[in-house]
């Protein structure tokens, strides 16, 4: 994917370290350190019950497909349509959910033939060009699981 | 205290702007024509309007400024609310709080975008909103409204057997009552064939599963019940209101993507209203795309989950039928204010001005924001024809 076109993301002082894991490739999960719930995306207070001590913890890397879409219309520069973006559920915790790419044929362009609600996914990591000076970002990808051994 | 709206704020203006996809005009002068039009629909005077309140997302003029462009010297009530079509509703519920507790006499609501000449739903020319979940979506290219919608929808497609042609007939009975609307953007007719032939937008969302991008604006001037009685209109009393929690990809805490926030939001309003679904005579229900009708249609209880599509294929949702719903072909056909066209379509249901597409007996209506997902929060209110 070109630089210079793809929109960047923008973290926050909230997200900047679950974004610099990304770069390690390791996707985190905060985990509340008295309930015990996971949670993403970054939030310094437990949804569950209110605790605000949490740590990061590495996430299964796991998922299933929750939903995709095909889009087909120029929604923004950098992206050739069509292309696949998937929401996974996360084998770790059944109500977090991330949108990111999908890269099943692994050339970038997608139709979604190959996917389903439920298939197993696997996450895979996209070290993005980046502007030179600019911090570095690595996106999610994910792909069909290769095996349901854990 | 479910019931303590119930009956106490009634719309008793309602103003339009004509609908266009280039007004040439700012959103400022948008509001003030709708405003304008409202305060003479109801027989006020300039000067009258205490209160103001409206929704937007960085893409309308600033309550105040359309406060002091006025002339309100001494503004009583003032409501500036980031959101979409969630929103729509909370507006008007928000005017209804401030009236019945004394805050201000007449508050107007209004929404006013060039939807389509300016800041484009779709994405083009727009910049995000200031949204923190933005930074997960944006890098995939995943960050308007049809593809966000699309993603739910798929789910619940997928969930219940919805089809292609059970979409497909939402846009055409929507697109019926819009023939029978003067209003309407989307006059012609719509046929299954033109329907599926048209093209994709983002799967599974076709060209026609999605709103209209318009330039307009909508006002409505809510008062106490009690003033109501005196002025020119036959008054629509805010009957019930409801906020309601949502969806969104970033929750934490609804691992099903396939149920509205309406599922919860509706017991709490048919409590504050008194009233069941079997009561509702009309049903206005934001219709950002299809499927959203049919999710709609189960949750608010109409019918079984899952029966949506078969309501519809049915007939109960066309003018004549069990339930009419959006009758003034809503935002796939009539045009896109932002939810605010429901409301005002509702009213003049209830005030039996309808002409062609009035809903006979109509007493008791409903109208709905987005129903949750995206934005994290829907509203509702029920409407009920005054005496
Ligand atoms: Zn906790």
């Amino acid at each position: 994917m070109s630089a210079s076109e793809r929109p960047l993301p923008v973290p926050d002082r909230d997200s900047l370290p679950w974004w610099k894991a990304l770069v390690r490739h390791e996707l985190l999960l905060q985990r509340c350190a008295s309930c015990d719930a996971l949670r993403w995306p970054p939030r310094e207070l437990c949804n569950r019950c209110g605790t605000l001590d949490w740590t990061w913890i590495p996430a299964s890397g796991r998922g299933t497909v929750a939903s995709w879409v095909v889009n087909h219309h120029m929604f923004g520069p950098g992206f050739r349509a069509p292309y696949v973006v998937v929401a996974v559920r996360l084998d770790d915790q059944d109500d977090i959910v991330m949108p990111g790419a999908y890269w099943g044929s692994g050339d970038g362009t997608e139709d979604g033939a190959d996917l389903a609600i439920g298939l197993p996914l696997e996450v895979d990591f996209d070290d993005i060009d980046v502007p030179s000076g600019s911090e570095p970002i690595t996106l999610l990808r994910w792909r069909p699981a290769r095996s349901m051994a854990p | 205290m479910a019931d303590a709206l119930r009956d106490k704020t009634a719309i008793v203006g309602v103003g339009y702007t004509e609908y266009s996809k280039n007004s040439g005009v700012s959103t400022l002068t948008l509001a003030l024509r709708a405003i304008r039009a409202a305060i003479d629909d109801a027989g006020l005077a300039h000067g009258d309007i205490d209160g103001v309140a409206c929704h937007r997302v960085g893409d309308s003029v600033q309550a105040v400024i359309v406060a002091q462009a006025l002339g309100i010297r001494d503004l009583r009530y003032h409501a500036d609310m980031f959101g979409g079509g969630a929103t729509s509703t909370q507006v008007l519920i928000s005017a209804s709080m401030a009236v019945a507790s004394g805050l201000a006499d007449y508050v107007v609501c209004w929404r006013a975008i060039n939807a389509r000449s300016e800041w484009r739903m779709g994405g083009t020319g727009r910049a995000a909103p200031d949204t923190v979940e933005f930074q997960y979506q944006v890098p995939y290219g995943f960050v308007t409204p049809p593809q966000q919608f699309a993603m739910y929808s798929h789910a619940y497609m997928h969930r219940h057997g919805v089809t292609a042609e059970d979409l497909g007939r939402v846009a055409i009975f929507q697109r019926g009552h819009a023939m029978k609307n003067e209003r309407a953007m989307m006059r012609g007719p719509l046929t299954m064939d033109d329907y599926l032939a048209s093209r994709w937008i983002v799967e599974p969302f076709r060209l026609f599963d999605c709103c209209l991008e318009t330039d307009a604006a909508v006002a409505l001037i809510v008062t106490s019940a009690e003033r109501a009685r005196d002025l020119r209109r036959r008054p629509v009393l805010v009957s019930g209101a409801a906020y309601g929690g949502g969806h969104t990809l970033f929750s934490n805490q609804r691992a099903d993507l396939t149920t509205t926030a309406a599922r919860e939001l509706s017991t709490r309003l048919y409590a504050s209203a008194g009233i069941g679904p079997a009561d509702v005579d009309v049903a206005e229900f934001y219709d950002a795309f299809t499927p959203l009708v049919l999710m709609q249609l189960e949750d608010f209880g109409f019918c079984a989950p899952g029966d949506g599509a078969a309501m519809v294929a049915d007939g109960a949702t066309s003018i004549g039928g069990a339930l009419p719903v959006n009758t003034h072909g809503g935002h796939l056909s009539e045009g896109y204010v932002h939810g605010l066209n429901h409301v005002a379509e509702a009213v003049a249901q209830l005030r039996g001005s309808c002409g062609d597409r009035q809903v006979d007996g109509a007493e008791v209506a409903l109208s709905t924001g987005q129903p949750g997902y995206v934005a994290g929060c829907s509203s509702a209110v029920v409407l009920k024809k005054g005496s």
